[in-house]
């Protein structure tokens, strides 16, 4: 939920932005990267493509400020963007051959040591499993069962029909469950 | 075939309970991303980059020609030669316009 308070600084920034203030976009920036970071760190590999995606989110949101129309809030509309722009970066990966290694720098250190090697395990599987799938199955089971997002809010960011986005995750969910079988054997 | 459908479904809780730390790549972002628009910037509008590295010779061209103005007006003022010839100079013009 958006805070009158934080709905009004956005539009101040905005608008200096547009005015073409830099450090407003800036501004913008540090109030709504939590929110961006937290997206892409569910698609991204490394931190190295971790800060690629976030950037190309926000060099897309810097070229489309002009056409946010305020009927929304602006972390709703930044949301779809960083959704998008995940999604793109997903397909750019199936496209090209693996040149980054996974080694998902980004888990919390302290977390990671009170979590136990099983969970660490468990994770890396999934990630392996993951992998496998086209770009569309591994978009659409990490909104549904990583960012727990609603099959409607799915269709919402996606602009794909909820029936489409319920075929796809089913689709998605068989695929990875023979993965996890054929792993298995 | 409904034990994978569990296990799936632990992997699932677990991989949202593993928090992320992006503290680091956090760090200094938005610096990196305004050099980063402003690269994009020039590389769209070349005439902004040259613009502004030929500044500083626009505005050193700018006081030059400003100060030798000065200069100049500041001796037209003090040359009363000049001022008496340009004064005599109208009057000839005038008086051969009028016939007088």
């Amino acid at each position: 939920m958006t805070a009158p308070d934080d709905r009004t600084t956005h539009e101040c920034l905005i608008r200096a932005t547009l005015d073409g203030d830099d450090e407003a976009f800036a501004e913008l920036v540090r109030q709504t990267k939590g929110r961006v970071f937290g997206i892409a760190a569910r698609f991204a590999r490394n931190h190295h493509e971790l800060d690629d995606i976030c950037q190309n989110i926000f060099i897309r949101v810097y070229k489309n400020l002009s056409k946010f129309r305020g009927d929304a809030p602006f972390e709703h509309w930044i949301s779809r963007i960083a959704v998008r722009t995940c999604y793109d970066a997903l397909r750019k990966r199936r496209r090209e051959p693996e040149k980054i290694s996974m080694d998902h720098h980004f888990v919390d250190k302290d977390a990671e040591n009170k979590t136990n090697r099983s969970v660490e395990e468990a994770a890396e599987l999934l990630r392996f499993a993951m992998a496998k799938l086209p770009a569309e199955d591994q978009f659409v089971i990490t909104l549904l069962e990583l960012e727990e997002k609603s099959v409607r809010e799915i269709a919402g960011l996606t602009g794909w029909s909820e029936g489409n986005v319920k075929v796809r995750a089913f689709r998605a969910r068989n695929s990875l469950k023979k993965i996890l079988e054929t792993h298995h054997e | 075939m409904n034990d994978t459908h569990h296990q799936l479904d632990k992997l699932f809780v677990t991989a949202r309970a593993v928090p992320t730390d992006t503290s680091r790549i956090e760090f200094g972002f938005e610096t990196r991303l305004l050099a980063r628009i402003r690269a994009i910037k020039e590389d769209e509008f070349p005439w902004l980059a040259v613009t502004r590295r030929l500044l500083p010779i626009f505005a050193a061209i700018v006081v030059a020609l400003g100060t030798w103005h000065f200069a100049e007006s500041g001796a037209d003022d003090t040359d009363l030669y000049a001022a008496v010839t340009a004064h005599s100079d109208e009057a000839l013009l005038y008086a051969a316009l009028t016939g007088e």
